[in-house]
């Protein structure tokens, strides 16, 4: 069995193509950044590091080869003799690689499964309206299922030019959950997969809940001066922010898809055990970056909080944390530079509107400026947060 | 990650609360943690080896220093490196370099004759401090010449700082990796509380000094005490690496800054966080 991964990133290396060669497929991974592919060549492995706590765990991930997706022929060729296809080059990205994919889903005799592991909610989708496009009068009728991914991996360790493998650092966590509505049967097996059918509530369980206190955690901690996620959720007022978001997340599911879908507090307890593994050194920067991204209607902040609202639930803490995003200013990170910007320049409400595509009248919107313009209020520039409970700053 | 704390041996309840927490953190997350007690050892100089990605310098003693000096000449990575804890300690050289860099000190003087420092008292008194000295061990207000007669013959130069009242108050300014806090204390200090002071809102007049400084220094770890009033501030000392008391959340703000620092040390990245002049809001 083959398996064709677009992307050389940390969910294309550090998930899919771990789960894939453990399930028995030879995986050829499609990527743009020539070091990285030429180094995958190279050394033909890669290492997969599992950390919590107690243990670090090397998991070596070999037999693979990699091509550049400069090459669209062979690229094209390696998809067509695929047995799966997976894509994980950030949703940004997914319309650059779609003529890839279509190209190499023409030269096929039968049908295939695209798995896009996107972290976005209606990836599959997305990319199959992109792919479809390329491809015209082809048979098109492939399989399309956005994947919702556990796992975090934190980071990627290793320079490409030199010759010791790339480590990518992960925890422990293998589910992912593929749309089985929207692909062909029969799939393959896969360690990990998990296919439902109610596969946008599993996306809005992760973004809800995880995402949703993942965020919290990291734009609180950016306003306290913490760098690291388990630095964060170690400060008592972060920590209940965290999990008082979650559980805002998790009304709001429980009201649309019940509370078998929606999770416990015992699932929130869990999520925040993750969010402690200080082996992952999972940077505030890295979890928070993008926050014109995350502050998206349907995304980790907004999404829920509307979700809650529509349910009659206030979401204070998420709109505490939708606030703490627009102060979120590290140094590499032009979508915060850029919201920055529009903040100073136009106002937090026109500001917070425009990233969220919501209307200037929204009153959640309003309500996570009001939160903004009271933090704003007291807060001398260059400054942490001290006690968001007195609101007093260093 | 491994970490070693240069520390002066304390019985276990004399030992500050937040280098208590900072040790446990930093081993909770996964550090192996040594302390390193170098008044307890016979040093080979032949045979100091780099053990650890990073060391602290907590120790303020001469041993503890020359320890450091050991350490740094060996290549290891310290936080508080060897040259800058060497310099802060000496408050001749240190006064020296704020007041190059533009950091309000106190009109200050070095002799080695006391008796020369007759015709400064006229302006006000003198606090004359070992000039190797730590906290306020060894210091003599001088008022009057004849107060000069008192002052204990010593080996060195005679440092002088003309005294600034602190008016029952101190603050002291804390920078952890760049990021500054305050706080403000009575003086003299008679209980922990009183040690632990109130954190406040420092006012952009010390922000720039704590930068002027971090940049003079090249550390981004330190305290400094700052006398008068919001106004006229005087820097009249400069710890390197002290125990940040008082700082909200301090332990778990002093741990992530050195996680962080260890972590860049494993990699080969810079020491300070922020390289260069100024970080960014």
């Amino acid at each position: 069995m083959k398996a064709v991964v677009i992307g050389t990133g940390r969910i294309a290396c550090g998930v899919a193509g771990q789960l894939l060669r453990d399930s028995g497929f030879d995986v050829v991974f499609v990527g743009r950044n020539a070091d990285v592919v030429n180094h995958l060549n190279r050394l033909g492995r890669y290492i997969v590091r599992i950390v919590d706590s107690r243990k670090s765990v090397d998991h070596e991930v070999s037999g693979i080869r990699a091509v550049n997706i400069s090459d669209g022929e062979t690229a094209a060729m390696e998809i067509a003799a695929a047995d799966i296809v997976v894509t994980s080059v950030g949703v940004k990205n997914l319309l650059d690689i779609a003529p890839v994919v279509a190209g190499g889903l023409a030269f096929r005799r039968h049908r295939a499964n695209v798995l896009a592991f996107e972290n976005f909610g209606s990836s599959g989708d997305m990319l199959q309206l992109f792919a479809q496009r390329c491809l015209q009068n082809s048979n098109n009728a492939h399989g399309f299922s956005g994947a919702v991914v556990t796992r975090v991996v934190a980071r990627r360790e290793g320079d490409p030019l030199l010759d010791e493998p790339l480590v990518f650092v992960a925890d422990e966590s293998k589910t992912f959950y593929v749309d089985g509505t929207s692909l062909l049967s029969p799939l393959p097996a896969i360690e990990g997969m998990v296919i439902t059918t109610h596969h946008q509530a599993m996306v809005e369980r992760k973004l809800y809940t995880f995402s949703a206190g993942h965020a919290t955690a990291a734009y609180l901690g950016f306003l306290k001066g913490y760098h690291y996620i388990h630095t964060a959720v170690r400060d008592p007022e972060v920590r209940e922010a965290v999990l008082s978001a979650m559980r805002e997340g998790q009304e709001a599911l429980a009201a649309r898809y019940g509370r078998e879908i929606a999770g416990d507090e015992h699932d929130l307890q869990e999520i925040l055990k993750r969010f402690q593994n200080a082996a992952l050194s999972d940077s505030i920067e890295r979890v928070g970056q993008d926050p014109k991204r995350k502050l998206g209607s349907e995304d980790r902040l907004m999404g829920p909080a509307r979700l809650a609202r529509k349910n009659g639930l206030k979401p204070e803490k998420l709109m505490l944390a939708v606030a703490a995003a627009m102060f979120f200013a590290p140094r590499a990170d032009a979508s915060a530079a850029e919201l920055r910007k529009s903040i100073h320049s136009d106002g937090p409400a026109a500001a917070l509107c425009r990233a969220a595509g919501v209307d200037p009248n929204d009153t959640l919107a309003a309500s996570a400026v009001r939160a903004y313009c009271r933090l704003e209020k007291g807060k001398p520039e260059k400054s942490q947060l001290l006690s968001l409970d007195r609101l007093l700053w260093s | 990650m491994k970490i070693a704390f240069v520390m002066l041996r304390y019985a276990e309840t004399l030992r500050s609360p937040v280098t208590t927490d900072v040790l446990r953190l930093l081993s909770e997350w996964g550090a192996d943690v040594d302390i390193i007690f170098p008044e307890d050892e016979l040093v080979s100089l032949a045979e100091v080896e780099v053990r650890h990605d990073l060391y602290v310098l907590k120790s303020r003693t001469e041993m503890g220093l020359a320890y450091a000096g050991v350490l740094h000449a060996a290549g290891a990575t310290i936080l508080n490196p060897y040259p800058v804890s060497s310099r802060v300690r000496d408050k001749i050289a240190l006064t020296a370099l704020l007041q190059a860099a533009g950091v309000p000190t106190p009109e200050a003087f070095i002799t080695a004759d006391v008796g020369s420092l007759a015709p400064m008292l006229e302006r006000g008194p003198l606090a004359l401090k070992p000039y190797r000295g730590t906290g306020s061990r060894g210091v003599h207000v001088v008022w009057d010449p004849e107060d000069l007669d008192d002052v204990p013959t010593t080996q060195g130069p005679i440092f002088a700082q003309r005294l600034v009242d602190r008016r029952g108050s101190e603050s002291k300014i804390y920078c952890i990796g760049g990021q500054i806090f305050g706080v403000k204390r009575a003086w003299p200090v008679r209980n922990y509380r009183e040690k632990h002071g109130d954190a406040f809102t420092v006012p952009k007049m010390l922000r720039d000094i704590t930068e002027r400084c971090a940049d003079a220094l090249g550390i981004d770890a330190f305290s400094l005490d700052v006398l008068g009033d919001d106004d006229n501030p005087y820097v009249v000392d400069v710890k390197s690496f002290p125990t940040f008391t008082g700082v909200p959340d301090a332990a778990l703000r002093v741990a992530d800054y050195i996680y962080g620092a260890a972590l860049r040390a494993l990699t080969g990245e810079p020491r300070l966080a922020i390289a260069g002049k100024r970080r960014s809001s």
